[in-house]
């Protein structure tokens, strides 16, 4: 009974808190023009609602927060993924390098004056480079021991951490400093309908890949050697994992840039909710990733006429809920 | 003529002998340091003839090149060597050192090596981390104002005092015409009702969407030039949502980031702007461009408010050729005859 009642609110509180994301924020819209803006776009309705409101509510609230709930929800996913092949919990999305070298690659696209689209291109580029990079280094006669992958992660990420501090030694300080450091903080404040369409694909497909596998996750939290005594091709499995979480990370972090601290916490709550299983908590992550991001993305825009950054408000508002929730669990779900 | 020369020599010789004879602690006749209040509210002892200028300034480079002290350069920054018009203005820059980035960091062995005689630095309200590495170099640092046209003012005023006598004219002369520009237009726009004065957007990057508030030069020069800021937030570059804009729906939208051309049309291809009037009114503009941005901390703010005046309200200034004016300030202040593709390249902020 309470594990239908878990399932249920997973899977309902996502959608509602979609459709709140909506109607809320500097501009007003009613609920109920909201529905019927949204039910206009398959039945025939007479528009009696501004151009402004529909705009408002196709064009960069939907967008927005479509974005918001993809990103939440794959960063933490690939999170979850990551912990249990990496057998730590302390491991988050950023391990192999991806994030590093994504920034890297959206400060050379804003140096270089590119548009918002194209930005997100090489973040994306980059982002991939970065771990093909470690996931060349740490390869040792065709395996790949989880201790190189750690190491190579760190040498490729502090590599481009440098680029990037080179990127801001050269930026403009009057235009272009201030674009990359906001830039780096996160925001969704780039979502469109195009950029919506272009990460949603990687996301996408990346969720589906970790699901697939997700049954297998177990078997590799055991270790390599157990994992393969069980028959579990462990090198293929890692390298899917691989692929699958830095499609996702790349394309959360060429759109919405550095929003971190999702993909660390978000896996510990679903453990908190559902247990360490990966066949039950990765779906339970894909729904409180998506809620999580997309509430604190809200927050975001709405709090002031300007435009919060992500990354500080997901450990501002993140880091004190994890704290109660560690003291109320004496972090007993593990 | 041909004998009272040497004749005066001798008597200011024999003078000064004596006066040292007399008592060897006595100051030497000609001051050989002033002493200047900067925008920090420093008392700064500067060289009574300054001959070595250090400039961490992007902007300020333009202006010293205005006030002809630019060949007293002797260190500038990245940003301002790459300046495309200051250097078709003033080629020399491409060969002044670098001593300071784009972010105002210093090299100081680079910065010593060409032994400045004072640097003039901009002043937001901090003093910069490495003023008391360089003063232990004996190497005064002159604060400069700058966040606003008053601010402007004084800072030419400043930079013109610490150059000299000769720049000090020009800074004069510069500042008046300012006043003049500033004036000309007030006049009109000040008595524009609330109603009949259009709100200006001001973005800074569309791409990420930070844009120009209030406190700023910016602000003023959509003032002057009767408008208002759009923005109600404070400050510079400052990001906000979409969706703040289409609350704000302003009526005239400038560009102000290179490429200014390129940002204008991405605003017109995005489907969340096309609701707002001054997209839909196709009132969407980029900002000119010269020996610096015509719209931040420049000579050309001069140019800008006129600019700006002439673009909100085209019927109110219809006598006013801005295109004549521009090609007359860059005469005057810079030397420079603008050619019509020139003209061409600073109105559409291209490189020449």
């Amino acid at each position: 009974m309470s594990k239908l009642r878990t399932v249920a609110l997973l899977i309902v509180i996502p959608l509602a808190l979609l459709y709140a994301s909506l109607f809320v924020g500097r501009f007003l819209v009613s609920p109920l023009d909201v529905a019927r803006i949204l039910a206009a776009q398959i039945f025939p309705l007479n528009a009696d609602w501004s151009k402004s409101a529909e705009i408002i509510v196709l064009q960069i609230r939907l967008p927005r927060a479509l974005m918001a709930m993809c990103i939440g929800a794959g960063l933490s996913i690939s999170g979850a993924a990551y912990q249990g092949m990496f057998r730590n919990p302390l491991v988050s999305t950023d391990i192999l390098g991806v994030t590093a070298a994504s920034g890297f690659g959206a400060a050379v696209a804003l140096l270089l004056s590119r548009n918002a689209f194209e930005l997100q291109l090489i973040a994306f580029a980059f982002g991939l480079a970065g771990v093909a990079l470690t996931y060349r280094l740490a390869r040792i006669y065709r395996t790949t021991p989880v201790l190189m992958l750690v190491l190579s992660g760190v040498v490729v990420a502090a590599f481009f951490s440098a680029c990037l501090s080179g990127a801001k030694y050269v930026a403009d300080p009057e235009s272009k400093l201030p674009a990359i450091t906001y830039w780096l903080l996160g925001s969704l404040n780039a979502a469109s309908v195009k950029g919506l369409a272009m990460v949603l694909l990687p996301i996408v497909a990346g969720c589906v890949g970790l699901l697939l596998v997700r049954w297998k996750l177990n078997v590799l939290t055991m270790g390599d050697e157990e994992a393969r005594s069980l028959g579990v091709e462990t090198e293929r499995l890692k390298g899917i994992i691989i692929v699958c979480t830095t499609l996702i990370t790349a394309a959360a972090v060429s759109v919405s840039g550095m929003v971190g601290w999702v993909g660390l916490v978000i896996p510990h709550v679903g453990r908190m909710l559902v247990g360490p299983d990966h066949r039950l908590l990765l779906p339970a992550t894909l729904s409180i990733g998506a809620s999580y991001l997309l509430f604190i993305d809200d927050i975001a825009r709405t709090a002031s006429a300007g435009e919060i950054p992500l990354g500080i408000l997901t450990a501002l508002i993140g880091a004190p809920f994890f704290a109660y929730l560690l003291r109320k669990t004496r972090g007993t779900w593990h | 003529m041909g004998c009272v020369g040497p004749l005066l020599g001798a008597f200011w010789l024999g003078t000064v002998a004596a006066a040292f004879a007399q008592s060897p602690s006595a100051p030497v006749p000609a001051p050989v340091t002033r002493q200047i209040t900067d925008a920090a509210g420093r008392i700064v002892t500067i060289a009574a003839t300054v001959n070595r200028v250090a400039d961490p300034w992007h902007a300020n480079n333009a202006m010293v090149l205005m006030l002809g002290g630019a060949d007293k350069l002797v260190a500038t920054t990245n940003q301002a060597r790459d300046q495309p018009w200051l250097r078709r203005l003033y080629p020399r820059i491409e060969q002044v050192p670098a001593a300071f980035n784009a972010a105002g960091e210093v090299n100081i062995e680079t910065l010593v090596g060409v032994h400045p005689d004072v640097i003039l630095m901009a002043y937001g309200g901090t003093l910069p981390h490495w003023m008391d590495a360089v003063e232990s170099y004996h190497i005064p640092v002159v604060m400069l104002p700058n966040e606003s046209l008053e601010g402007l003012k004084t800072t030419v005023r400043m930079t013109g005092t610490v150059l000299g006598e000769r720049e000090s004219r020009v800074a004069a002369e510069y500042i008046r015409y300012l006043d003049e520009n500033i004036r000309k237009v007030t006049q009109i726009t000040s008595k524009l009702a609330q109603s009949e004065r259009p709100k200006v957007l001001h973005t800074a990057t569309p791409g990420i969407l930070t844009i120009d508030g209030r406190r700023s030069v910016i602000d003023d020069w959509i003032n002057v030039a009767g408008g208002v800021n759009a923005a109600d937030v404070v400050g510079v570059g400052r990001p906000v949502t979409m969706e703040q804009v289409v609350v704000w729906n302003p009526d005239v939208i400038i560009v102000g980031t290179a490429p200014n051309q390129q940002n204008r049309q991405a605003i017109f291809d995005d489907p969340r702007w096309r609701e707002i009037k001054a997209v839909r009114d196709g009132k969407v503009f980029a900002n000119p461009s010269g020996a610096y941005l015509w719209d931040r901390h420049s000579a050309e703010a001069a140019l800008q408010v006129l600019w700006a005046a002439k673009l909100l309200h085209p019927a109110r200034f219809a006598d006013l050729d801005v295109n004549r004016e521009t090609k007359q300030f860059y005469a005057r202040f810079f030397h420079h005859m603008l050619t019509d593709a020139e003209l061409a390249s600073i109105m559409n902020a291209t490189a020449p």
